[in-house]
């Protein structure tokens, strides 16, 4: 449905993107995924065909996106980066206007624009200027006007900026009640969003996709390690010397309590240590045997899960450091992904959602 | 082509609805219809207006004993009221024009409608009409108080002139409009397109003065382009094919120069 080969965009003497290739299938939801600045604004523009590429070909639906833009525009939805609305115009009368230029025959409209509205849960604001707006629902409506003709293809930019937890959740919803019937490819910088709403996720730093693939396989093949998270009794320094003498653990080091995934009831005289593991081998039976057996105190021992923010980090991170080390780095890849916040997926704070809810209550 | 022309409506309707919601189209429209009405009584009724001057040089004419020539009222008022008019056009259709594309640019909404399945060209159209509406309905009521003016004339005023007048009015506004529309597809500052349309406009309006320290073909080749010689011209009701080309090149040539600069804005982006 959507086919990008070797596209390449170039800005006077810098490059935003280079030599970027993937495809999204019919039905899919491809996450494009990267740290600001990446180039994933760029990619979605020159899809939209807002931008045209400096080399390589984008095609939708068979259709090239520069040589033919008008039917490329056709059938897409859009949403930019910053939701393109008429601040003096009513959520209902702006969202006609959108299927009045996207071409929808006038007997389809009106019902186009309730089922819009329905989907958006923008119901009871329907009637209000839209400069009235809160933040989210301003969101909301940017989402609308990118569904309201119903594309075959829909390129949402940062769809959950500025929404609250709820409306993240709804809007996510909406994203993949979408999927199957509609080709999805969304960017964000926010991790949870891609692995619970995407079906593959191609990640993008410095204007290169550095992998595609789905998360879960992601998270399996990039990151072949395990960890565990202890809760020991006593002295640290002997537990972290005694652990080390296996030659399986690659990593032991203490944890600042401020950084434990449990925050309640810590006990002043337990200490906790996080071990990682050289290879996949299940290591959790010989730490307790050594531990045990050297007099210290077991009292949890949790199994940390890679999580797709550990490898989203070792994938962008590794890229900077390689390139540092052309020049002067002393930093040595392999230790790389312990600079990994090891924070389980559910617990990752969503870049705070700028407050939006004076509006919503209503 | 139906496409086109439903692309266009929806540009326009759009375009003129947020007009009507404007706080700022309304400033301006209450602003020229206040100055207007003012020319308006002081062109005709005025110390210095037309009737006073006429009762004047009636009164030194029985003086001196010879009647003198009589003047056409009607005529020099309207042709002194429409060249105060078109003096007015130079401060405020800037500021109509300034947030023609530079709004559009600011809020992103540009974006949309460059993603759209919409011509640049389309959309410049469907702008100009709109804001030339916007202009006619401001124009309308002075309609109302000049017929009853010239109503009042004997023997009765024929209605070609001020319809010539009217309509050259319309072509200058949309002339003038056109190149603003340009102007602000330059910038997203409406500010710096209202300045930037009012010193385009100004010159474009001076040429003439500018032409005639000029000598030779190309002071008389720029004299041409003065928007203000083709109005006068149609004003004092000379129809003059010349000029009503003159208004539909500037017309055309800001659609075009503005949907040329969208397309320069997109491809040229850094």
């Amino acid at each position: 449905m959507i086919e990008v080969e070797h596209l390449s965009k170039i800005y006077g003497s810098t490059s935003a993107i280079t030599d970027v290739t993937f495809s999204v299938e019919p039905g899919e939801i491809l996450g494009f995924l990267g740290p600001n600045g990446a180039g994933k604004t760029t990619t979605m523009r020159i899809l939209a065909g807002y931008l045209p590429a400096t080399s390589g070909t984008a095609r939708i639906a068979g259709y090239d996106v520069h040589e033919n833009s008008l039917a490329v525009r056709e059938r897409i939805g859009y949403l930019p980066e910053t939701p393109p609305l008429y601040p003096e115009m009513t959520v209902e009368g702006f969202l006609h206007f959108v299927t009045r230029i996207k071409g929808v025959p006038a007997g389809d409209r009106t019902q186009k624009v309730n089922a819009a509205i329905e989907r958006c849960n923008l119901e009871e604001k329907r009637r209000v200027l839209i400069r009235k707006l809160s933040k989210g629902y301003k969101q909301r409506v940017g989402i609308a006007q990118a569904i309201v003709h119903d594309p075959p293809a829909i390129i949402l930019d940062e769809p959950t900026v500025g929404l609250d937890p709820k409306q993240i959740i709804d809007v996510r919803n909406l994203i993949k009640s979408l999927a199957g019937t509609h080709t999805i490819i969304l960017s964000t910088h926010i991790l949870p969003e891609v692995s619970m709403t995407c079906s593959r996720v191609a990640i993008i730093n410095r204007g290169k996709v550095v992998t595609t693939n789905t998360p879960d396989n992601l998270i399996t093949e990039l990151v072949g390690e395990q960890g565990y998270e202890l809760e020991i009794e006593g002295d640290a320094e002997v537990a972290i010397n005694l652990l080390t003498t296996n030659p399986e653990v690659r990593l032991v080091e203490s944890i600042p309590s401020e950084r434990i995934s449990t925050q309640t009831n810590l006990n002043p005289n337990h200490c906790w240590l996080r071990v990682v593991s050289a290879s996949q081998t299940e290591l959790g039976k010989d730490i307790a045997a050594m531990l045990v057996n050297a007099g210290i105190g077991l009292h949890e021992m949790r199994r940390l899960g890679a999580t797709l923010e550990d490898v989203f980090l070792q994938l962008t991170t590794e890229e900077k450091s390689l390139a540092a080390d052309e020049t002067d780095s002393q930093v040595p890849i392999d230790t790389v992904p312990e600079t990994a916040p090891e924070v389980p997926i559910d617990t990752v704070p969503e870049t705070a959602p700028e407050a939006s809810t004076e509006g919503d209550a209503a | 082509m139906n496409v086109i022309v439903s692309n266009i409506l929806a540009i326009y309707r759009r375009e003129l609805q947020s007009y009507f919601v404007s706080p700022l189209a309304y400033v301006v429209a209450g602003i020229f219809w206040l100055l207007s009405g003012l020319f308006f009584v002081l062109i005709l009724l005025g110390p210095e207006g037309v009737l006073a001057q006429v009762a004047a040089l009636d009164v030194q004419g029985q003086q001196v004993g010879v009647p003198l020539p009589p003047i056409d009222v009607p005529y020099e008022f309207l042709r002194a009221f429409l060249d105060r008019l078109g003096w007015l056009l130079l401060f405020l259709l800037p500021i109509l024009s300034m947030g023609l594309y530079a709004e559009e640019r600011k809020r992103g909404t540009l974006e949309l409608l460059a993603t759209s399945p919409l011509t640049n060209w389309s959309v410049a159209v469907g702008k100009l009409l709109g804001v030339l509406t916007f202009f006619t309905t401001m124009v309308a009521p002075l309609l109302v108080y000049e017929a009853i003016a010239l109503g009042a004339s004997s023997p009765p005023f024929p209605p070609t002139i001020p319809l010539l007048g009217h309509l050259g009015l319309i072509l200058l506004a949309a002339a003038i409009l056109s190149l603003g529309m340009f102007i602000s597809s330059l910038t997203d500052s409406t500010i710096l397109s209202a300045v930037l349309s009012f010193a385009l406009i100004l010159c474009l309006l001076l040429v003439d003065l500018i032409a005639k320290s000029i000598p030779g073909p190309v002071g008389e080749a720029l004299g041409h382009l003065s928007l203000l010689k083709h109005y006068t011209n149609l004003v004092q009701g000379i129809l003059d094919t010349s000029g009503l080309i003159l208004f539909a090149s500037y017309i055309v040539l800001g659609i075009f120069l503005t949907a040329q600069s969208i397309d320069a804005l997109r491809f040229g982006r850094s």
